[in-house]
């Protein structure tokens, strides 16, 4: 692609790749901007710059290439970030909580929780891939149908198109004699995250996401694990009450921010 | 260390977690940086605690600051 070097305020925007552009002062990268989109189709930007000017150079130079809406994610903490992107005309479209989970089922008070009646769980690598597939289906359609998916935290591992499951070895389910009612994903690289928990819409408040939050944390506790992390929507109240009910800690804040 | 056009990357490690997303990391030589987390780490949600081993780009306008560009997996 060519470049088309531009140069405000001391600094050359270059757009270096398709969704990739560079501030230069003289030969010096002095800041970079990415865009890439998620598998639900929006298109998320990044900056990092050493300075002001070299943000808003690239910001500027961003917008002008890209189509509306654009997102980003900033540490609500960081207020200079956030201070940069609003200036850019960024507003925020939704903030997260971040939860660090104990494991330990002395603090979660969960070591005698069971799944109600007729309900059992099936622990993550021994799911039936099928059944696995319909209530993630089944649940994202009724997401969907409601609060709309993207008002989740969201999701990031490029997936083939119409597929939600990655790894099925992931997923720990509640199950009924003939269909899954409820699923939790724990996926970890260095520490424990729970990506997902959630339960289908006739089934709930009857303790099965408890359940399986108890089942999940206990099986963690057991690899060595004292914390796992989780992102809630603020709006979720009912995930916020679950989580801080068994000693979860709100560790931090995610802003999404949307222009 | 390694210096390219980027600037200069140096690995370190995760000594001090701040206020204001901001992260005291210890350089393998032993100097002491702060440091912020890229956008393309937040994006990913990718998190960085206490004693992760980490990757620092140094701004060249002041080596006493940086930002994480990498996680380690160990």
């Amino acid at each position: 692609m060519k470049p088309f070097p531009s140069r405000l305020s001391g600094y050359a925007v270059t757009r270096v790749a398709d969704r990739h552009w560079h501030a230069l002062d003289d030969d010096l990268v002095v800041g970079r901007g990415y865009a890439e989109h998620r598998p639900d189709g929006r298109l998320f930007v990044s900056i990092d710059a050493w300075h002001d000017a070299a943000f808003d150079r690239l910001a500027e130079a961003m917008l002008a290439d890209l189509p509306a809406p654009l997102h980003t994610l900033v540490d609500e903490a960081d207020t200079e970030l956030t201070v940069r992107w609003r200036r850019a005309g960024f507003t925020i479209g939704r903030r997260e909580w971040e939860y660090a989970v104990p494991t330990d089922p002395r603090v979660t008070g969960l070591a005698h929780v069971q799944p109600p009646s007729g309900v059992t769980i099936v622990p993550a690598g021994q799911t039936d891939e099928d059944l696995l597939r319909a209530v993630d289906r089944a649940i994202r359609d009724e997401v969907e149908a409601t609060a709309g998916w993207r008002s989740m935290p969201a999701e990031v591992i490029p997936l083939p198109e119409g597929d939600t499951i990655v790894d099925p070895s992931k997923y720990a389910v509640a199950a009924a004699p003939d269909r899954y009612l409820a699923l939790v994903r724990v996926v970890t690289v260095i520490r424990p995250r729970i990506g997902l928990l959630a339960v289908r819409a006739g089934e709930r408040r009857r303790g099965i996401a408890r359940a399986l939050l108890a089942h999940t944390l206990e099986t963690l506790h057991r690899s060595g694990f004292d914390t796992a992390w989780a992102e809630v929507h603020e709006s979720n109240e009912a995930a916020s009450a679950l989580l801080e009910g068994i000693g979860a800690r709100p560790a931090g804040s995610n802003l999404e921010l949307v222009r | 260390m390694t210096r390219n056009r980027n600037g200069i990357e140096v690995e370190g490690r995760v000594v001090e977690c701040l206020r204001s997303a901001m992260f005291t990391v210890e350089l393998e030589d032993g100097h002491r940086v702060l440091a912020h987390i890229s956008g393309k780490i937040r994006k990913n949600y990718i998190k960085i605690v206490l004693e992760d081993r980490v990757l620092v780009e140094l701004t060249p306008y002041d080596l006493s600051r940086g930002r994480i560009v990498f996680r380690y997996r160990n």
